[in-house]
């Protein structure tokens, strides 16, 4: 079984969530025998250590480079920059919508030329790619929805070229993906879509233990301050306000608290203006983004990561987070929820209750122990290569009833 | 002659409200939520009230008005009486008409649905007074036989209710236990001398317990005449069915729409239809019938899911921090001596807090076989501890202040006359200020 599968993001790149959702599940799915033709947008310069997804002597696996980059987290009339090597940034003068259709315009093209039984859009970006490619195939196409423009928008006031992407990969997908009950939710109220036609499919959790690392800010914890970590996109959609109030509310009654925020994104001016504003600039750190061996470090010194967002399809946090072996908060407007029960929840807006949670975790160590030991176990359960057999079962599915 | 011996445990704990980490200090109620929720413990007796409590009162009033035979045994925590009389009399007195009959046995328990029998004895015994005293003032009724909190049981429980003069015990009737031997008899704990065991058929029980409204079970519709055949089958094979159940099982763990009081209402008639079947109370069981043999429990025996041990109260982290808190404190708790402090831990002892709290059921993703007011076991165990933080902040000032107050002893001896008197008026200062700042505060306070 060849499918021809459509991704905007893929790590090394460092972006966010889809590109470490896309790598596991491609992953696995090779391990299941099946042959995966990822279409990126650009070939990325690859690390020296990394994973070699790109390499082209990946087994079963071709990696198609398309003239374009992008990254996919902004609005859809945003301005596309480029990164060169230095990391220095310049606009392309072209928006995200269009390098979207950009993008579209190649798949067919690449549609054209090769041999495949089935189309795998991930996320928005690629969902007329996917178009395309099924107009010019007329094979069967799956649209794997890792966020909506709902998410995104932390409201209903929604970018509308956006949604008409959405609308338009949703009508013409034969299944619809989603990667929680929670988003499902969204497509059936918000964009109309019929539930027969939408399978969800949970994210899973990379099985492998990080190296300890040396802890970090050491000159408080030596003091006896307790951590806890906010690790992230700096955008409305993540929350990270809710963060920063709740952080004012905890310090009332445990002022040895540090709040670290970790992450890079539009709102960040907004969030340090508000720490300012709160008086919490002592207790408040910006550590910018952190990746990999850092931000393994930075899990493993915090006693407790709080992932407070106002809408969160899935939300990888807590599992990075336990794999690293710290306890999570999150709210209860996340997907991973209904998966990882191990964790503490809150309602977003719910500062005081965010707050409580927060002192709770940091006073009674049994909650930690215990949320760590069986969030642990749990994850064991909640593989990639579980997810890749449930995406197997449904390729298999819409082959043999298609053909 | 095979009797039937039905017994009905009836039991509502005092549920914590979602108490934060910000009211420790400044809110001593921890059992007053007042959202129309399952933690708002006058909305659930209302609701159960409703639901099961006086529909299956008139039906077992009935039961006894129409079948001289008709006789069983109930239970009570403490925490439900207070709540029956507190928001519910007419239950209470429901309840007071059935036993007034005469044919209705009132069991001994601990008051606060406690587990203190495994964690201090001196705490159980207290308990199992209290208990006794609410149960005679109400009932006028001096209980016989002993159930413990969630049917628990081990040999050093049968022994110490036979020292105290019980004629019985209940345990559960469970195989891995038993061996060979059946249920259906009266048995001796081993260790003892005069007490009997009497054994819970769980089968027959969860018959009616939990499959009764199950429609995927195989003898879902069940007829009182189907289940009254299962109970004669036993006859001439052993002494006594020992139902044992949740009187909430009739109406709230078994919706009226299952026809649950219609099968109520009609099983006693046809059970005794059978010439050779009768009804019999725990204490006349215990008096009818020598045991059969010898049984031994060395580790907790409870009535609760497939371990049937104290997993579900005590198997997880959290759990066990949670209950070791509750009883480090007893040592303070007696030192102070306040009533009504002492009241507000030992309903932190219910045994329900810390059920709330489990994690068995949770990784399954199986949240309706989680049976809770709290969306999750953190948030149980959250609002637990910070109570019982606040609980415990509050002992800790009353015994300081208490130390502060008490004038010292004055001296005989070497200490000149002079020194003695500063001293004493420093401790009259002391008081005073003392007394004159908790005025200040609470005013403060209530201006606030």
């Amino acid at each position: 079984m060849r499918i021809l599968t459509f991704g905007w993001d893929y790590p090394p790149k460092r972006n966010g969530g889809l590109g470490v959702a896309c790598y596991g599940l491609t992953r696995e799915l090779l391990n299941e025998g099946v042959d995966v033709v990822y279409v990126l947008p650009r070939r990325q310069p690859v690390d020296g250590d990394g994973t070699f997804i790109f390499a082209d002597d990946t087994p079963g696996q071709t990696v198609y480079e398309v003239p374009v980059t992008i990254e996919p987290y902004q609005p859809s009339y945003g301005q596309v920059y480029v990164t060169d090597v230095y990391g220095n940034k310049y606009p392309t003068g072209s928006t995200l919508l269009d390098e979207v259709q950009k993008f579209a315009a190649a798949a067919k093209d690449i549609a054209e030329r090769e041999q495949f039984d089935l189309i795998h859009a991930h996320d928005w970006t690629s969902y007329l790619a996917g178009l395309a490619a099924k107009a010019v195939s007329g094979k069967p196409l799956i649209v794997h929805v890792h966020a909506t423009s709902f998410d995104q928008a932390a409201s209903d006031n929604v970018d509308p070229a956006m949604f008409a992407v959405e609308q338009q990969g949703f009508a013409g997908a034969d299944v619809v993906v989603t990667v929680s009950e929670y988003t499902k939710h969204i497509l059936i109220t918000k964009h109309g879509v019929d539930p027969a036609k939408i399978e969800v499919i949970h994210n899973g959790a990379d099985t492998y233990d990080p190296p300890q690392h040396q802890r970090t800010l050491t000159s408080y914890t030596d003091q006896g301050y307790k951590i806890v970590l906010y690790h992230g996109r700096i955008t409305i959609q993540k929350g990270v306000d809710y963060f920063v109030r709740a952080a004012k509310r905890v310090l009332a009654v445990e002022p040895k608290t540090i709040f670290v925020i970790s992450g890079w994104g539009d709102m960040q001016q907004q969030i340090i203006d508000l720490v300012g504003e709160l008086g919490l600039s002592e207790h408040v750190i910006f550590a910018g983004a952190l990746w990999e061996e850092e931000r393994d470090r930075m899990y493993q010194s915090a006693d407790l990561v709080v992932m407070p967002s106002v809408s969160e399809p899935f939300g990888l946090i807590p599992f990075e987070a336990l794999q690293n072996g710290t306890p999570t908060l999150i709210s209860k407007q996340s997907g991973v929820g209904e998966v990882m029960p191990h964790v503490l929840k809150a309602d977003f807006w719910d500062i005081e209750e965010i707050a409580n949670q927060i002192v709770a975790a940091l006073r009674y160590p049994v909650l930690n122990q215990q949320l760590i030991l069986e969030g642990r176990r749990t994850l064991h359960f909640l593989s990639w290569s579980f997810v890749a057999k449930k995406v197997k079962r449904l390729y298999e599915r819409l082959v043999q009833y298609l053909t | 002659m095979l009797s039937i011996c039905p017994y009905f445990h009836v039991h509502q704990p005092y549920r914590v409200k979602r108490y934060r980490v910000f009211d420790i200090g400044n809110d001593s109620e921890y059992f007053n939520d007042q959202g129309a929720g399952d933690l708002n413990n006058q909305w659930i007796i209302d609701k159960v009230a409703h639901k099961s409590y006086r529909p299956m009162i008139a039906t077992l009033q009935h039961l006894l008005d129409e079948h001289p035979e008709f006789r069983f045994s109930l239970s009570f925590s403490g925490t439900v009486l207070d709540q029956f009389a507190d928001y519910a009399p007419d239950v209470l007195e429901g309840f007071q008409k059935l036993v007034s009959s005469g044919r209705v046995e009132v069991l001994a328990d601990t008051y606060h649905h406690s587990l203190a029998f495994f964690y201090s004895l001196p705490e159980f015994e207290r308990q199992v007074d209290l208990h006794e005293q609410r149960v005679k003032s109400l009932f006028g009724y001096q209980p016989q036989v002993f159930r413990n909190t969630e049917l628990s049981y081990r040999n050093d429980l049968a022994k110490w209710c036979d020292e105290h003069g019980y004629v019985g015990i209940m345990a559960e009737g469970w195989e891995p236990v038993l061996g060979w031997r059946s249920p259906n008899y009266v048995y001796k704990p081993v260790g003892t001398d005069n007490i009997k065991l009497l054994l819970k058929n769980y089968k027959l029980s969860d018959d009616i317990a939990f499959r009764f409204g199950n429609r995927a079970w195989e003898s879902y519709p069940l007829s009182a005449e189907t289940y009254a055949e299962w109970v004669h089958s036993h006859h001439g094979a052993g002494q006594t069915i020992n139902l044992f159940m949740d009187f909430e099982t009739f109406g709230e763990h078994q919706w009226e729409d299952t026809g649950i009081f219609g099968f109520m209402s009609s099983l006693p008639g046809i059970l005794l239809q059978h010439p050779d079947f009768t009804f019999r109370t725990a204490t006349e069981t215990c008096a009818a019938h020598m045991p059969a043999d010898e049984v031994d429990v060395p580790s907790v025996l409870t009535w609760a899911d497939t371990d049937r041990d104290l997993t579900a109260w005590v198997g997880n982290d959290i759990q066990r921090d949670a209950i070791a808190a509750t009883y480090r404190l007893e040592d303070d708790i007696m030192k102070l001596d306040d009533p009504a402090v002492t009241e507000t831990w030992r309903k932190l002892q219910t045994s329900d807090h810390f059920y709330y709290m489990c994690t068995k059921w949770f990784n399954d993703g199986d949240v309706h076989a989680y049976f809770s007011p709290y969306q999750s076991p953190y948030d149980a165990y959250i609002a637990f501890m910070n109570a019982l933080s606040d609980l415990q902040l509050r002992v800790q000032q009353a015994l300081q202040q208490r130390a502060a107050v008490d004038l010292p002893v004055i001296q005989v001896g070497r200490v000149p006359w002079w020194r003695r008197l500063i001293d004493w008026a420093q401790a009259l200062f002391t008081k005073f200020f003392n007394r004159y700042a908790t005025f200040f505060q609470k005013n403060y306070q209530e201006n606030r």
